[in-house]
C-alpha cells in the first residue's frame, strides 16, 4: 500500500482528502504545519509527500526546501498543493524542489494522475 | 465576457486576497460533495445523488466564474 504524508492545515481540507485518498487504497499520514511534516517525513520515510504551502509554523516553501537538502528526504516525490493559481506560484514550487504542483479546489482524477506519474498507479 | 468582468472596479470589490479564501470553502464543497456522491452510491441510496450533483454542479459554477473573472489571483 503507497503511504502517503499529506501536510495540511485546513481540518475540513485534510479530512477530506484523506478520505478521499483511503477509498482509493492510500495509507495516508497527517500532519497540521510545516515543522509536523518535516519531522514526519524524516521518521515514516512517506512514498509521496502532498504539501500545502501555506501552513504555520513553517510554510510549505520552507518544508520543501529543507526536506529536499536532506540526503534522506529528498528522494522523496513532493506535490504543492496551493490556493493559488497563478503560473508564478508553479514557478516558486518547483524552484523549491517540489516535483510537481495543484491547485485547490483539487480535481481528484488530475491529482492522482499526478500522484500515479511520480510513484506508480496502485494495481 | 460577463458583465462583471468588463467591470474593472469588479477586481476593487473582490481582491485577491478574498479570492484565494474562497478557494479553500470551495476545495471542501466540491471535494466533500463528490465524497458524499461515492459513499451514497455505495451505500444503496442512488435516490439522493442528483441532490449531491447539484451542490456539486453549483460549486463548479462558482469556480468557473471566479476563474473567469478573477485569472490574475
Amino acid at each position: 500500500m503507497r503511504r502517503i504524508l499529506l501536510v495540511e492545515d485546513n481540518e475540513m481540507n485534510r479530512d477530506m482528502l484523506s478520505r478521499r485518498l483511503q477509498r482509493r487504497g492510500y495509507d495516508v499520514m497527517i500532519a497540521v504545519d510545516g515543522q509536523e511534516g518535516v519531522r514526519m517525513a524524516q521518521e515514516e520515510s512517506p512514498d509521496l509527500i502532498l504539501m500545502d504551502m501555506s501552513l504555520p509554523l513553517i510554510d510549505g516553501w520552507e518544508a520543501t526546501r529543507t526536506l529536499k537538502t536532506a540526503v534522506e528526504t529528498k528522494m522523496i516525490p513532493i506535490i504543492a498543493l496551493t490556493a493559488h493559481a497563478m503560473s508564478t506560484d508553479r514557478d516558486k514550487a518547483l524552484a523549491a524542489g517540489c516535483d510537481d504542483y495543484d491547485t485547490k479546489p483539487i480535481e481528484l482524477t488530475r491529482l492522482l494522475g499526478k500522484m500515479d506519474a511520480l510513484i506508480g498507479a496502485l494495481s | 465576457m460577463t458583465e462583471i468582468a468588463s467591470d474593472e472596479s469588479a477586481q476593487h470589490v473582490l481582491p485577491c486576497g478574498l479570492v484565494h479564501d474562497l478557494r479553500s470553502p470551495l476545495n471542501a464543497i466540491l471535494g466533500y460533495s463528490e465524497l458524499l456522491i461515492e459513499q451514497t452510491h455505495d451505500a444503496g441510496h442512488d435516490e439522493f445523488i442528483p441532490h449531491l450533483e447539484k451542490i456539486r454542479a453549483a460549486g463548479q459554477q462558482l469556480l468557473a466564474i471566479m476563474e473567469e473573472n478573477f485569472q490574475s489571483c
